[in-house]
């Protein structure tokens, strides 16, 4: 499904993803984990096209799309949520998610019935401004957003961050009946503990450089891991 | 009599400012720079419509369209070449660049049309309206401005609420990398912002010439000055606010004028604008967005 080669990325002078490769398979979820500033968001950043390789190549569905545009790859069913949500605060929630459906325009009523039956919270909040939303409720919003176009591939980018424990299983139970419903899912969490439970496989990022790969059970049994990230 | 119609002028000349103002708000709104070529381009439009109309004998409405053809064109060519290479630079280049597109369209046109100052005749073709005993005398212009301002804030409106390309300027407004992810070309939707912006500037042109018919190579930098002054006093970035800062400016210019001072007109409406801006820095409607870090 997605095949990442040997790409570097750099911020002016910072050399922030050094030679990342990594797969990920159809039907599978696999999470990206790391600590802070690890390189997790840029890698999907340079996915979806937002920031550029210097080398290697990124191969969605048997196509190099190292160099194409990012509003190019909706299109081809790669969609990214981003880091913050990045929501369209000032726009209404039926909004956000009609412009989640920009490409795929025939699919906007079904896609926002489906979203509603799939977070009915939002549905009470169709016409409220997305600005006022709680937190999990933005969180969901960006998540149906991204649904809006049917993508194969979903890429999270910390989809639990700032939300209460009682949210995050919420989020986490969303991504595995995504999942279920036969989305292919890239994580990237720092909840180390949460991502692993759900993952089939895992990649550990330090310092731009990828240390650890392994299945999902593998690394939440592996003790540099436990020491690391789960606290134990 | 007299403040009656003051006023009807003031709501005239403000709609011409309010259409310019447009201009601004949505170019700053989606790209967050300030076009400061957009005055120049409205003495572009009324350049052309001026040539159609003298030289080649076209019906004034067909020079309108044309007019609102080239400065489309204008617009996009303008974005293109001088903008879109700045994307990543800092605001200051940005700024520093669109000056120099401005003296750039004015010395083209003092080079093509040259210094003397065309005599423009009013696209309108209707007489002027004598009220109460002709105590009143409202002027065509005056009312096709206000009528085609009000037609132009309704469509602008509707666009924006409703339309596919309308919503996805707001999103790009608001964030370009999340309306990338969305699949919204953002470099076309800038293009079309301008697009807009400069069409309504070529309006805006044809009006305020009818109005007040003396066309030089600087005609558009006072009023685009004004009509920025406009955009900044309703809140830059909103459309609303651009309609009632442009409106509002207009009176007040026309009435400092008859019951102040005729030179010192302009000094009041910046001492307004200023005085407006420390009470209330983001304009009359402009919100104040918290950034989220």
């Amino acid at each position: 499904m997605l095949k990442v080669d040997d790409i570097n990325v750099y911020y002016g002078n910072i050399h922030a993803l050094k030679g990342i490769s990594l797969e990920v398979h159809p039907d599978e979820i696999v999470a990206l984990i790391g600590a802070n500033g690890a390189g997790k968001s840029t890698t999907l950043k340079t996915i979806s096209g937002l920031m550029r390789t210097k080398t290697g190549s990124i191969t969605l569905m048997d196509e190099d799309i190292s160099h194409t545009d990012a509003h190019k790859l909706v299109a081809k069913g790669l969609a990214h949520v981003p880091e913050g949500r990045r929501i369209f605060l000032q726009m209404t929630v039926q909004e956000n998610l009609e412009m989640g459906a920009y490409t795929q325009p025939g699919y906007v009523k079904d896609g926002i019935n489906d979203i509603f039956e799939r977070f009915p919270r939002l549905k009470h909040r169709k016409n409220q401004i997305a600005g006022t939303l709680s937190g999990g409720e933005q969180q969901m919003l960006a998540m149906g957003r991204a649904l809006m176009s049917k993508p194969k591939l979903l890429m999270l980018d910390e989809p639990s961050m700032g939300l209460a424990p009682i949210l995050v299983q919420q989020i986490f139970d969303i991504i595995k009946e995504l999942h279920d419903a036969g989305t292919t899912i890239l994580l990237v969490e720092q909840n180390a503990e949460m991502a692993l439970q759900i993952a089939d496989r895992a990649y550990v990022l330090e310092s731009g450089r990828i240390t650890i790969s392994g299945t999902g059970k593998e690394l939440a049994q592996s003790d540099s891991i436990k020491k690391a990230y789960l606290g134990g | 009599m007299t403040f009656i119609s003051n006023l009807i002028n003031g709501i005239s000349l403000g709609s011409i400012y309010a259409i310019i103002a447009l201009g601004y708000t949505m170019v700053y709104g989606i790209s967050k720079m300030l076009n400061f070529a957009h005055g120049d381009v409205i003495m572009v439009g009324a350049y052309v419509s001026y040539i159609c109309t003298t030289s080649a004998g076209i019906p004034p409405i067909l020079s309108v369209v044309i007019a609102m053809a080239v400065c489309t064109v204008l617009g996009i060519l303008i974005e293109g070449l001088a903008y879109r290479p700045l994307r990543k630079a800092s605001s200051l280049a940005v700024l520093i660049t669109a000056i120099g597109v401005s003296y750039f369209l004015q010395n083209s046109a003092l080079l093509i049309w040259g210094s003397n100052p065309k005599t423009f005749s009013s696209i309108v073709p209707f007489d002027s309206i004598a009220l109460f005993d002709g105590k009143l005398i409202i002027t065509a212009e005056s009312i096709v401005t206000v009528a085609i301002c009000i037609i132009i804030m309704i469509g602008l409106n509707l666009f924006t609420k409703n339309g596919k390309m309308g919503k996805a300027m707001r999103a790009v407004s608001e964030d370009k990398d999340a309306a990338q992810l969305m699949g919204i070309n953002t470099n076309f939707t800038i293009s079309m912002t301008f697009a807009i912006g400069s069409a309504l500037a070529a309006v805006a042109g044809v009006l305020l010439c009818s109005a007040y018919p003396v066309l030089i190579p600087t005609t558009g930098s006072m009023p685009g000055i004004k009509a920025f002054t406009a955009a900044v006093f309703g809140g830059i970035g909103s459309i609303p606010g651009a309609m009632l800062g442009g409106i509002l400016l207009g009176i007040i210019e026309i009435f400092g004028k008859s019951y102040i001072s005729t030179a010192l007109s302009d000094a009041i409406v910046f001492a307004v604008l200023i005085i407006v801006l420390l009470l209330k820095p983001t304009g009359l409607l402009g919100k104040k967005i918290n950034e989220k870090v």
